[in-house]
Parts: C-alpha cells; sequence; structure tokens
C-alpha cells in the first residue's frame, strides 16, 4: 500500500510587503490534511486561497507558523529535501496547466517519472497507461499546442499521478475550462483514476456542484477560515 | 539525468534552428581562427627548418655561442673547417656560407636565406632539383620553382642580391615558404660579398662514419674544437624551431584569447536566450520538485551540444582550409593535427562551463510560484 500522508498546517500567516502595502494574505490559519480526505477550499478571489495552497504545498513559506508532513517540521528540511517531497509525494495541478510545450504528452508525464529516478521501458509505458486511462492514448504523442483545454488538463492529471503521490493539490483546475469539460475533469481527479486508497485530495475551486464529492468545504474569506463553512456537505 | 531532461534540453536548443545554426557557426569559427593561426605558425616551424630537415647529414657545427640558423650569423675560419674536416669518426665535412638577404626580382625584395657552396659537394645543395644545374657558378643563382613560376621568371633570366645580378641555372622545389625562402649562390662570390675567405664557413655539415655513436662524436668535437659548437640535426631543429615559436607565442596566444572569449560569448549568449524564452517552464519543474542538478543539467546538455558540434564543425573547416590553402599558395603551410586541435579540449570543456554560468543563475533565480499564474 501507498505510503500516506498527513499533513498539518498550525497557525500559518503569510504576510506580503510591509508597511502601509502590506497585505496579510493567509491569517493564521490551522489546517490537517488526513490521508484519504478530500478537501474543498472555496472563498471570493483575492481571500489568499493560492498563497495557502502553495504554503500546503511546500513551495512557499509562512510568515509564521508551521507545516508538518508527517510529524515533520518542514522548516527543517532544506531545497533539495523540500523538491524530493514534493516530486514524490505531491501531485500538482493547476489553473494554467503549465505543461512543458516542446514535450509530448506522453513525455510530460514521463518526465516527472525520470526525474524521480523511474528510468527505461518502465516510464513511457506507465504513462501510456496513464492517458489511455485518462482517454488520451490518441493523443499521448501531440504536443500541448495540438490539444484541447480539457485534454491538457488531463495530460496534467495524467503528470500529476505519474509518481504516485498521496498528496494532490490542484487550484482551480478548472478555472479555465467550460463547465461540461470541467465536470468530466474534476470527476477524473476526485471519483475516478485520481481516488485511491489513501490518497488525499485538496481542491481550490469555485464551483460549488463539487462539495457533493467532498469530505469537508473550508471557506477562506480575508485570509482567515471561517468556522461557520466547514461544513460536511448536505 | 533521465532520457526526457536530456530530450527536453535538446528541443529548447532546436526550438529556433537558425539561433543553434548561429551559434554552432560561431564556435566553429572561433575554432578555425585558433586552429588556422596555430596551424600557420606549425607550418612555419616546418618551413623554418628546410634546409636543416633536408641535409642528410647527423652533425652539424656552427660558431661557438651559435645554436640556430635563424637569426643568427655564424662564422667558423677555414683552419677550424679543415680540423672537423680531419676529425676521427667524421667521414665528409660540408662547410656552407649563410647570410639572409633579400633576392631583388626587379623592384619585388623576397627575405630568403642565402646559402653559399661550393661545387661538386655531396651534400648541403639543393636537395630537389627539377630543372638546371645545382652547382650556381660565380654569377648564378639556384632558386625554387614556385617563385619564378609567381614572378614569370624562367632559367638563364637574372635577378640579384644587394645591386650584384645573378643569372638562374638552377630551379629548385620544396625550399619556398611563407617566410622562408632558400637560395644558392656560388660559395667563392658569397665570400667576397661577406669578406671572408672562400674557405671559411657558417655551418659545417658532417656525416660521420658507419657505425659511429653521433652523440659520441658531438661530445668529442665539442670537447676537441671549442671555438665551434656541435648539434645533432634534431637538436638544431629543435632550437630553431624553438626560435619561431617563441616569436610566435604571445601573438597566438592572445589570439587564442580572442577565439575562447568569442566562444564564451556566442555559446553564453545563445543558452541563455533559450532559456529565458523557457524560463517559467523552469519554474514549473522547479514546482514539481526537479532538483537543481536536473535543471543544471538541462543548460549543460545545450551548452555542450553547441560547443560540440561547433567544435567537430571548426576542425573539419580547418583542414578544409589548410588543404586549400596549399592548393592556392603552397608557400604557406597550416598544419592542423590531431594533437594540436585536441590540446584544446579542455579548455573549450571551460569555456563551455564558463558559458553557462549566466543562465545558471538565471535557473537558479526562477521563482517556483509562476505556476500559480495565470
Ligand atoms: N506575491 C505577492 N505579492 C504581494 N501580494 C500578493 C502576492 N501574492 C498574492 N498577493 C495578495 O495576497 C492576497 C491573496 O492572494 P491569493 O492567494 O492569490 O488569493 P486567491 O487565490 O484566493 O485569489 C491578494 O490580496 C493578493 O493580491
Ligand atoms: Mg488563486
Amino acid at each position: 500500500m501507498r505510503t500516506q500522508i498527513s499533513l498539518e498546517l498550525s497557525g500559518i500567516s503569510k504576510v506580503y510587503g510591509s508597511g502601509n502595502t502590506e497585505v496579510r494574505a493567509v491569517d493564521n490559519v490551522d489546517l490537517q490534511i488526513k490521508p484519504g480526505e478530500i478537501v474543498l477550499i472555496m472563498g471570493p478571489s483575492g481571500s489568499g486561497k493560492t498563497t495557502l495552497l502553495s504554503m500546503a504545498g511546500l513551495l512557499l513559506k509562512p510568515t509564521s507558523g508551521v507545516v508538518s508532513v508527517n510529524d515533520v517540521l518542514t522548516s527543517a528540511l532544506n531545497q533539495r529535501q523540500l523538491a524530493q517531497l514534493r516530486l514524490r509525494s505531491i501531485g500538482f495541478v493547476f489553473q494554467a496547466y503549465n505543461l512543458i510545450a516542446s514535450l509530448s504528452a506522453r513525455e510530460n508525464v514521463e518526465l516527472v517519472m525520470n526525474m524521480a529516478g523511474t528510468n527505461g521501458a518502465k516510464a513511457p509505458q506507465r504513462s501510456l497507461e496513464l492517458l489511455s486511462l485518462l482517454g488520451l492514448e490518441q493523443r499521448a504523442d501531440h504536443l500541448p499546442a495540438d490539444l484541447s483545454g480539457g485534454q491538457k488538463q488531463r495530460v496534467a492529471i495524467a503528470r500529476a499521478l505519474a509518481n504516485d503521490p498521496p498528496l494532490i493539490l490542484a487550484d482551480e483546475p478548472t478555472g479555465n475550462l467550460d463547465s461540461k469539460t470541467g465536470r468530466e475533469v474534476m470527476e477524473l481527479l476526485c471519483c475516478g483514476l485520481g481516488r485511491v486508497q489513501g490518497r488525499s485530495i485538496v481542491i481550490v475551486t469555485h464551483d460549488h456542484r463539487l462539495r457533493e464529492i467532498a469530505d469537508r468545504v473550508l471557506w477562506l474569506e480575508d485570509g482567515q477560515l471561517q468556522a461557520k463553512a466547514e461544513l460536511t456537505p448536505a | 539525468m533521465g532520457a526526457i531532461v536530456a530530450k527536453l534540453a535538446w528541443r529548447n536548443l532546436l526550438q529556433q534552428r537558425l539561433r543553434f545554426a548561429i551559434s554552432v557557426c560561431g564556435v566553429a569559427l572561433a575554432v578555425l581562427l585558433i586552429l588556422v593561426m596555430s596551424g600557420v605558425f606549425a607550418g612555419s616551424e616546418e618551413h623554418a627548418v628546410l634546409y636543416i630537415r633536408n641535409q642528410p647529414v647527423a652533425l652539424w657545427a656552427m660558431q661557438n655561442g651559435v645554436a640556430n640558423l635563424h637569426m643568427s650569423s655564424s662564422r667558423l675560419p677555414a683552419d677550424t673547417v679543415e680540423q672537423i674536416q680531419a676529425f676521427p669518426g667524421v667521414d665528409q665535412a660540408v662547410g656552407v656560407l649563410y647570410a639572409s638577404a633579400g633576392v631583388e626580382i626587379s623592384v619585388t625584395v623576397i627575405y630568403s636565406y642565402v646559402f653559399g657552396i661550393d661545387s661538386d659537394i655531396p651534400f648541403g645543395g639543393p636537395w630537389s632539383l627539377v630543372e638546371g644545374s645545382d652547382s650556381p657558378g660565380l654569377n648564378e643563382i639556384v632558386i625554387d620553382r614556385n617563385l619564378t613560376q609567381r614572378y614569370g621568371l624562367r632559367l638563364g633570366d637574372s635577378v640579384s642580391i644587394l645591386g650584384f645580378p645573378l643569372r638562374i641555372t638552377g630551379l629548385s622545389e620544396g625550399a619556398f615558404g611563407i617566410a622562408t625562402n632558400v637560395v644558392f649562390v656560388n660559395k667563392t662570390a658569397m665570400a667576397l660579398l661577406m669578406d671572408v675567405s672562400p674557405r671559411a664557413a657558417s655551418y659545417v655539415l658532417i656525416q660521420p662514419e658507419v657505425g659511429i655513436n653521433i652523440a659520441r662524436l658531438a661530445a668529442d668535437l665539442n670537447q676537441a674544437i671549442p671555438e665551434a659548437n656541435f648539434l645533432t640535426e634534431a637538436e638544431f631543429v629543435a632550437s630553431d624551431q624553438e626560435m619561431i615559436r617563441q616569436m610566435g607565442a604571445d601573438i597566438l596566444q592572445l589570439m587564442n584569447v580572442i577565439a575562447y572569449i568569442i566562444g564564451v560569448l556566442v555559446i553564453g549568449i545563445t543558452v541563455y536566450t533559450a532559456t529565458l524564452e523557457r524560463v517559467r517552464e523552469f519554474g514549473v519543474l522547479k514546482a514539481i520538485g526537479a532538483s537543481m542538478a536536473q535543471l543544471m543539467s538541462t543548460v549543460f546538455v545545450q551548452s555542450f551540444v553547441i560547443a560540440g558540434v561547433g567544435f567537430f564543425t571548426g576542425v573539419v573547416l580547418a583542414y578544409l582550409v589548410s588543404a586549400l590553402v596549399v592548393q592556392i599558395s603552397p608557400e604557406i603551410l597550416i598544419l592542423v593535427e590531431p594533437y594540436q586541435w585536441l590540446s584544446h579540449v579542455p579548455i573549450l570543456i571551460l569555456v563551455t562551463a564558463v558559458a553557462s554560468l549566466l543562465p545558471l543563475q538565471r535557473i537558479s533565480n526562477v521563482d517556483p510560484l509562476v505556476v500559480f499564474e495565470a
């Protein structure tokens, strides 16, 4: 069974700028993501969702507070160790897809496997397998420029799943997609391929329909979690 | 490093083929510049010792304190020459007079090595005669065929040295280089011009008896005849080439430094612009967990591909240029040899590493948070 991850953010804040221009993007947030949980983060634009996700994804150091992964303080880790942790334990899905333009769909997926040390025949095989499961076997050798938005995001999901991480972090993954395509992508991520035993999924979204599939919904406003909104959806 | 990381580097590089081609050409031209320059000098070194190399003797005598043919003036009095000829172990010894002087062909003056030789000598004269006689009489001269062809001269025409007219009675071959033109005149006439005895010599070419140990004979001669300096052929050649090399070393080094700087700039700018174009993607790779080593390797692959392809192209061009130049101007010898271009490989590696610094610096500054920007 895959290693699970337990992510804990305690009292974290992020302050941008100083003095007059100071912005408290995230303000004293406590958040624990348990293995296997699907958590939605919602809130108005500018409320700090992306900033919070960046800190959860070990991409941004909080101004105060601590982030721990499986009870290890991430502030004690160096850049190289953080990169390793992201590579092997966290799959990212972004609004802007962020595929590598000069690599085919399949190579984009292979790349992260290569980076994690999976080489030889195994990487191309697994990447094709993932793309097939996402309905992209016909598109595997296409460059991102030749794919539709929904297809690009499915490639990005395949990339996020490539190293079989115990945690997926997605920042408005359907933000650039029409609602039907968005729905399909979300389903693959949360219910289909992405949904495996013990994997935690955190999604920043505006899509209220997703409340059905989430274990928890968090409401962020002005950098603070609104306790009243932390409800299990009906 | 995985195959895909290398592939990524390669694609980034080839994204703009024209830029790739230009930078490869830039490196190739820098390499060509280095190889042709050092090839010209190596060729001159070879030409400069044509006379020494082509004489079938193992030992050379010159005035004590002199160790060169170039830029030297050597005098051995007649009795010293006779002493050498009579020395046990010496089979044959031939004295020649030598001076550098201009050979005047109408208004042109060709800087030349002029050798004064006796007639009927076993060696010391032209080693490859193509026409006429190899023993110049009192007002005669043997010159290289390349020179006569160039200036439209033929046997029987006249040239002059220091104003003395000399009739061309022999044409030699292989004695004409970019800074080296070997001509032969009568030794008695030369002695008059130089105001020395016709039996004196500048250099004595010595053929030892069969079976004699040459190093040993040289040592014995050096001890017995202190007013002369005896060198083996190898020593004489080495000392003359060393002199030429020193004359060219500074300019050569300067050219090399310039060429290396061009190399750094060409590789550096190309990889830097290729990196800038993909800077967001480097941020993406960082965010999803690429190590610094993996990111750096994409830069190094690009730099080394340009350097390698450019270097190889430059070496091939250098061989082509050297072959072409010999066809067009036989007096210019451009020596391109593996030991010579291989010696630049370590420096090229250094140059490539230096050129990678700026792109590496750019990559290390990329903020992975670009992934969240639309
Ligand atoms: N790099 C930054 N520098 C300064 N302010 C920033 C930076 N990133 C975000 N902010 C500010 O922090 C607040 C939260 O931004 P963000 O986390 O992107 O919100 P959301 O994702 O909910 O739209 C906003 O007011 C935004 O302007
Ligand atoms: Mg956002």
